[in-house]
């Protein structure tokens, strides 16, 4: 796609950047966990799946939100058909994502290959299966391909990146120079080394949007603000959740005051990596809304302008998703 | 009463005729349905796979026993089309092919869990076809030794045979030790095993079927047809005289009554190229006439393909 079309690949097809407004761009439509839709106790009614998503869109758009990014990847329940009516329905763009990870959440497929020996999928190989998402459609298994893939999402090892990791991040930023979709990266234990990592494709800071960084540990070793530096986006994308694991809300809103000081207010990105349908695993259940309504007051009271609010729930999500 | 689950439903083990324990409808990795490149029309699917049950069927054969894992393509709306449709009895698993083929919601799980999925599908039925698991498969990693999930599964399963009286079919009989030592402190009797591919030519040096057999196991020589003879052979192909003497010899110590053999070919693999020539009916052009050039009588066939499969796939409880 050429770099004047200047859209974005949603569900429906591609959609003039300038219509996305405001955007969620780390959020979960239907997440399941790889298995579970094999698990005799757990109910897979797409009619009560569809109706609690359409719920909670309706919501997001009454609130004012226009886009929401699914950035589960291919193999966490995404279903492309279901996004598609939801986005007729509800009236909200949805951008879907290729991309897996991290490891453990792979199948046997691409860890264990019949070959002897069994040699996990180097990321020349992960690049190919990612890039045809974009340039020939997502993959319903066995099925057909439908829309392009919006971005390429993936993560890594908690504990650190493995190496097949490590080639999940490479071959989303192969897919991401290939394509000009951009990358979303989770990182494991360590940011500024996982982004390095894409970096080292060649693929421009800008076109990454690096997840988790209100991560307590990350925020402790002054992630964030070395991540902007980088260019990459700053994604603070557990806005609502309040755990042992991550900074408060207001913490958040004071971290976000502290970047746009720094003058990286179009590096800020702001999701809840809310989970709207969760199967396999506890429910987040928090309004894909929750930015707007709660936390965008937090901002106000923080002293950011409407400008520097809108730049960072519209613009910045704009430029980043805009294929390249 | 004898009783066998079949896709279709329960059948008498009476009518279960010759028995092909160890097939594959088709199987794949895990993950490789998001692959375009292994991807058939349902077209193709049927023209690949009615024809070998078909032939399967005129041949002499009663019943295939599909030794497809959860998550590995098992389909069992497709299988109750099949069977319908060619008058071949086909008998699912629930289970696993091998730690590294479950999935994360199943690599996590519980040994409790596991057995409560695995008793649900062999008394109630998969997901929501109706259809029972009329054997539960378990499985050894790659690699060579059990991993700590391999054993979690071996455990579950035992568990579910117990519970339901189905029995349990192993891929590989490497590292039996292990195993073993998980089916005598759930205190599975071992005629409730099958333990395969005890003749895969990667593995046949590595596995102690003799001594499985001594504690009362039952072997699988079930990997038949995939011989270094072939055009293009799989890396667990082995000369097909190599196999067959193998096999030979082990019937002649003694342990007629404890063997069943299969072919373990897919009739249209889901995510791999599969093996072209292959299909099950190796055991009527290809296997059984050797048996009889070895020398063994009908009666004797008849115990491997009949009366063996019979016996162990009989819910028993």
């Amino acid at each position: 796609m050429s770099a004047k079309s200047n859209t974005v690949n949603t569900v429906l097809g591609p959609v003039p950047a300038d219509e996305l407004g405001i955007v969620s761009v780390h959020e979960a439509l239907l997440s399941v966990v790889p298995g579970a839709e094999h698990a005799f106790d757990i109910s897979m009614d797409r009619a009560e799946i569809f109706e609690t998503l359409a719920a909670k869109l309706a919501d997001f758009r009454a609130k004012g939100g226009r886009t929401i990014v699914d950035s589960t990847g291919m193999f966490h329940g995404r279903d492309v058909r279901l996004y598609e009516a939801l986005s007729r329905s509800a009236d909200v763009h949805i951008v879907a994502s290729t991309g897996m990870g991290p490891e453990e959440l792979l199948g046997g497929y691409f860890l264990t290959p019949q070959t002897n020996p069994p040699t996990p999928w180097p990321a020349e190989k992960f690049a190919d299966l990612f890039t045809k998402e974009v340039t020939e459609g997502m993959v319903v298994p066995r099925v057909e391909r439908r829309g392009a893939a919006g971005l390429v999402a993936t993560t890594a090892s908690r504990d650190g990146m493995t190496p097949t990791d490590e080639s999940l991040f490479r071959g989303a930023a192969r897919t991401a120079l290939h394509t000009g979709v951009p990358v979303s990266i989770r990182f494991g234990d360590d940011a500024v080394h996982d982004l390095g990592i894409v970096l080292e494709e060649k693929l421009p800071a800008d076109r990454v949007i690096v997840g988790g960084l209100d991560r307590s540990d990350s925020v402790a070793a002054g992630a964030p603000l070395e991540i902007a530096r980088l260019g990459a986006y700053v994604a603070l994308d557990h806005v609502g959740l309040e755990d042992d694991d991550h900074v408060t809300d207001k913490e958040r809103a004071a971290l976000v005051a502290e970047l746009v000081k720094a003058g990286h207010g179009d590096r800020i990105l702001l999701s809840s990596n809310a989970i709207g349908a969760a199967k396999g695993r506890p429910d987040h259940d928090l309004p894909y809304s929750y930015v707007l309504s709660d936390f965008v007051p937090l901002l106000t009271a923080q002293g950011l302008s409407d400008e520097d609010v809108q730049r960072i729930l519209v613009d910045n999500p704009r430029d980043l998703l805009t294929v390249r | 009463m004898s009783r066998v689950n079949t896709v279709l439903g329960p059948i008498p083990a009476e009518e279960l005729g010759l028995v092909a324990v160890h097939e594959h409808i088709g199987y794949g990795m895990p993950g490789s349905e998001l692959d375009t490149r292994w991807w058939r029309t349902p077209e193709q699917r049927y023209e690949e796979t009615v024809p070998k049950l078909r032939r399967f069927h005129e041949l002499g054969g009663g019943t295939f026993v599909d030794a497809t894992g959860i998550c590995n393509g098992r389909d069992v709306d497709y299988y109750k089309s099949l069977s319908a449709k060619t008058g071949v009895h086909i008998v699912a698993s629930t289970g696993f092919v091998g730690g590294d083929t479950a999935l994360p919601f199943f690599a996590r799980a519980t040994v409790d869990y596991l057995a409560r999925h695995f008793i649900h599908e062999i008394t109630v039925g998969i997901g929501t076809t109706g259809g029972r698991a009329g054997i539960i498969k378990v499985g050894v990693s790659r690699g060579g030794r059990m991993t700590d999930l391999d054993k979690r599964i071996y455990r579950a399963a035992a568990r579910a045979a117990l519970a339901t009286g189905v029995p349990i079919l192993t891929h590989l009989a490497i590292d039996a030790e292990n195993a073993i030592t998980v089916f005598n402190e759930e205190g599975l009797p071992l005629d409730r095993v099958l333990f395969g591919h005890v003749d895969d030519g990667v593995n046949a040096d590595k596995t102690r079927d003799t001594w499985i057999a001594e504690q009362g196991g039952r072997i699988g020589f079930d990997t038949f047809g995939y011989e270094t003879e072939l055009e293009d052979p799989p890396f667990w192909a082995r000369p097909r005289k190599e196999r067959l003497d193998h096999f030979l010899r082990f019937i002649g110590q003694g342990h007629l009554g404890q063997v069943l053999a299969s072919a373990d070919a897919n009739c249209s693999p889901l995510g791999w190229p599969g093996v072209k020539g292959h299909t099950v009916n190796y055991i009527f052009e290809d296997l059984i006439p050797d048996l009889r050039a070895a020398g063994l009588d009908e009666s004797a066939i008849k115990t491997i393909f009949v009366d063996n499969p019979a016996d162990f796939l009989t819910i028993k409880n």
